[in-house]
């Protein structure tokens, strides 16, 4: 919280930095510097290195060789205490708040100097905690109680609990501090994120910022100067105003953007749909919805938080209890809905809480990708090594996915790559019929994304029928062949897009 | 805009409608509520089956067994908010009390050590724990087995101090009927169980220690990625449980005015299902110590009432675990998330 005062002097310099994991390289050689009052951005696909360098620079990770300076020193961090006491603080990606603590404590337990003066012999003072972090908050701008719990608080008011703790960490008198926000908007709606970007560009006040974020417009409008990372080396470190997007992306992934526009295909309409919904309801959840997903189109659902698609998706699945209305797969009506007889009808189900419901992060990448459809990899019920290594690698091979070793576990490798992995998983079945995707891009980087878009495209040419909650407006009317509104648990409006055209706006006037 | 949105919800929280006052005083207290309501409710029906329940040498007599399981359920509190478990218990208390017993004036004569009884025990028990509290954190082996481990060791400790001579008993009279006997209008056990459940609370809301506790228990990556000593915080809060225990070990044997090395068996059945009803969190980071001592008089007035309602010997044991489950379901209802897997 210390304004700058040798302006001169870096606030963070790195030289050479290396980080390996066994014979991964992950950070290969990065050098660059920060000035006080920076906003820097940091952007690279899944797996180049971003979330270890970041980690070397909140004292997660020790560097395998290289220097890194703060305010002209040379520091060396054993731990994130280290990093914490050197005026270092982070935004992260998933949130790190002790939910069942207060912001006034949350805010002082970024260890350091901040608790120290508000604890005496390990007794709590509590006035001055709240004090102090009263004083942060207004510091940057926010009104919140500090007194609130913070399970109680919404996902905006908690990343500006987030940007309060650290600020807090403090530099000391003779030097900045180094802000860092890892992906702070990646689950934001629009207008959030508007909100969080006013304060971001409040940070500088306070020292350095490396925001790190996905969405390169995002990164043109905040950020001065952009660093671009790519297989762990630092490919770029330009002005923000020297470069466009397309060429931060093509930096980024190596090659141009493969965007396509897709084709769209009519309903033959004497044709069964695969799935067929008619009047589904489920107390205080949805209400009421019919609609059909005919082989080989892809019907997207939007709405806001609590419009009631991620219960109607889980549904669909068998995950969640139907209370009246029925659902025809081909044609037929099926009773007793379950997930082992869903999964057994061909459908599929991308969960949007990829870490807890997608994966099982022990399991090596190919025994999760043969888990569901293990295809010749299992001769009742033996399973041969052997052949599933065959069907991993070829999936591995067709996806991409980085780094290309089928017997990593597969919680280690990166958002992105994690996903593209859950789709093969489906996508192995000879017998998909439905594929249900609830924000399958959730947090990945342009070019995972891509993969997945194209995957999704591919699964719903070769005949399945796709049902996807996508994250925005543009990627539901990008993707879908129809796109259905639900608003309160009910659909407001149905768009076939091989007829009708709606902008954004329109979809978002049914929504609200 | 930012500010706008923020003092809406300030506003919320802070003003509100007087009946939201009370709807939200309820949902904050809803356990503490809840618990109370249980008691209530069993105490009637007790009453109903024998009026003898409702006696005051009755309620007397259930605080006088609910002494010994609160001591033990304030230091389980504490180890179940950072999410793990202490099953050595009983093994601490028997070290414990046999060499609390064998220093202080015993039927087997020896030297009498004064108050130095009272510290080597417990300094013995807090021994134990640091030991479990280091094999967890540092050979990183789960509490439940480290625990199980110690006691066994802490039984073995005590056989061995047995030795094959005959039991010792107290000598000092004044020390063997002290458990029974009154102050504030509570016998000397549950008393101090009470002070030792105050001092709990007092710890976890006034002290760095116990937030961090509560911070661990919520979770221990965020709290190692703040910089926070986790692994110092769960030694001292299996040490802290080491030491409660040893308490309990004292008390046990001033109970019983003897010690033998199975003093303690059964014991660890009324308090850690106590401090679950009683609202702490088997995940950690959730949790009172209000909730503990309510959760334990809930199981103390439980297990005495069956005995008053003459429910067979031979039922018993069956039905006081039936009714556990039943209650820690109940506790546990509000709990259930899709999103969470117990193990």
């Amino acid at each position: 919280m210390t304004p700058s005062t040798k302006s001169g002097v870096p606030v963070i310099a790195l030289t050479n930095i290396e980080k390996s994991f066994g014979s991964n390289k992950a950070v290969k050689g990065i050098s660059f510097s920060i000035n006080p009052g920076e906003v820097v951005g940091l952007i690279g696909e899944n797996g180049a290195g971003k979330s270890t360098l970041l980690k070397i620079l909140t004292g997660m990770y020790q560097p395998d060789a290289g220097s890194i300076e703060v305010n002209g020193k040379v520091v060396k961090f054993k731990n994130p205490r280290d990093s914490i006491s050197a005026g270092i603080g982070v935004v992260h990606q998933e949130q790190s708040l002790f939910t069942n603590l207060t912001v006034a404590e949350n805010i002082a337990m970024n260890s350091g100097k901040g608790s120290s003066a508000s604890t005496k012999f390990g007794i709590y003072r509590w006035s001055q905690i709240y004090q102090a972090a009263k004083v942060t908050l207004e510091a940057i701008g926010s009104k919140l109680d500090p007194k609130a719990v913070v399970n109680q608080l919404g996902f905006v008011d908690r990343q500006m609990v987030e940007i309060a703790r650290a600020v807090s960490a403090d530099a000391g008198a003779d030097g900045s501090s180094l802000v860092i926000l890892d992906e702070p908007t990646s689950v934001l709606e629009k207008h959030e994120t508007e909100v969080l970007e006013k304060e971001i560009r409040k940070l500088k006040n306070f020292g350095a910022v490396i925001f790190v974020s996905h969405r390169l417009d995002e990164i043109m409008r905040n950020c001065e100067r952009i660093l671009v990372m790519r297989d762990g080396e630092l490919v770029a470190d330009r002005k923000t105003s020297e470069v466009t997007e397309k060429q931060l992306f093509k930096l980024m992934i190596g090659h141009d953007s493969r965007a396509e526009a897709s084709s769209r295909k009519s309903i033959d309409s004497k044709e069964t749909a695969a799935i067929e919904v008619n009047s589904l309801s489920r107390k205080g959840k949805f209400s009421n919805v019919s609609f059909s997903v005919h082989s080989g189109r892809l019907t997207a659902i939007v709405g806001a938080t609590g419009s009631g698609r991620e219960e109607l998706a889980r549904a669909l699945f068998g995950a969640e209890k139907i209370d009246s209305g029925s659902v025809l797969l081909d044609g037929k009506q099926i009773n007793n809905w379950r997930i082992p007889k869903a999964v057994k009808s061909g459908i599929g189900y991308v969960p949007s809480e990829r870490k807890i419901e997608g994966i099982i992060g022990g399991f090596t990448a190919s025994e999760n990708l043969t888990l569901t459809h293990p295809g010749k990899s299992a001769l009742g019920p033996f399973l041969i090594p052997r052949a599933r290594k065959k069907i991993a690698q070829d999936w591995f091979n067709a996806l991409d996915v980085r780094p290309n070793d089928i017997s990593q576990e597969l919680g280690r490798f990166s958002g992105g790559n994690q996903q593209k992995v859950v789709m093969a998983k489906w996508l192995n079945s000879p017998e998909l019929r439905v594929l249900i995707l609830d924000h399958p891009l959730r947090g990945l980087d342009p070019g995972a994304a891509e993969t997945v878009n194209a995957e999704i495209k591919r699964a719903c040419k070769e005949g399945a029928a796709v049902i996807l909650l996508a994250d925005t407006l543009e990627e539901a009317l990008e993707m879908g062949d129809q796109v259905l509104v639900m608003r309160d648990g009910e659909v407001t409006s149905s768009y076939d897009l091989a007829k009708q055209n709606p902008s954004t706006l329109d979809l978002l006037e049914r929504m609200v | 805009m930012a500010s706008t949105a923020n003092a809406k919800s300030m506003n919320r929280a802070a003003t509100g409608q007087p009946t939201s006052v009370v709807a939200s005083f309820i949902k904050r207290n809803v356990e503490v509520i809840s618990i109370s309501a249980s008691i209530f409710v069993l105490a009637i029906i007790f009453s109903i089956l024998n009026p003898r329940f409702a006696s005051v040498e009755n309620l007397e007599n259930i605080l006088n067994q609910a002494g010994l399981p609160l001591i033990i359920a304030v230091g389980a509190t504490f180890v179940i908010l950072i999410g793990s478990i202490d099953l050595s218990v009983e093994g601490v208390m028997s070290a414990a009390g046999m060499t609390f017993v064998l220093m202080t004036a015993n039927s087997r004569g020896g030297t009498d050590y004064g108050f130095w009884a009272y510290v080597v025990a417990i300094g013995l028990a807090a021994a134990l724990g640091f030991f479990s509290g280091v094999l967890f954190t540092k050979v990183k082996v789960p509490s439940f087995i480290v625990t199980l481990g110690m006691w066994y060791v802490g039984l073995g400790v005590a056989t061995v101090l047995f030795g094959t001579d005959t039991m010792p008993f107290l000598t000092n009279d004044d020390l063997s009927t002290w458990a029974s006997q009154q102050n504030l209008g509570m016998p000397n056990n549950f008393l101090l169980g009470l002070i030792v459940a105050i001092l709990g609370a007092l710890f976890l809301r006034f002290t760095s220690f116990g937030r961090v506790t509560l911070a661990v228990g919520n979770n221990e990556e965020i709290a190692r990625g703040n910089g926070l000593k986790v692994n110092r915080n769960k030694v001292t809060v299996f040490v802290i449980a080491g030491a409660i225990s040893g308490i309990a070990g004292i008390v046990a044997t001033i109970q019983l005015g003897a010690v033998n090395p199975t003093i303690a068996a059964g014991n660890l059945f009324i308090a850690l299902p106590a401090v679950v009803i009683g609202g702490t969190s088997l995940a950690g980071g959730k949790g009172s110590m209000l909730g503990t001592v309510l959760g334990v008089i809930l199981l103390t007035t439980l297990t005495n009432g069956l005995t008053l309602a003459d429910v067979s010997p031979n039922f018993k044991t069956a039905v006081s675990g039936g009714i556990l489950i039943l209650a820690i379901v109940i506790t546990a209802w509000s709990q259930r998330d899709r999103l969470r897997i117990s193990k």
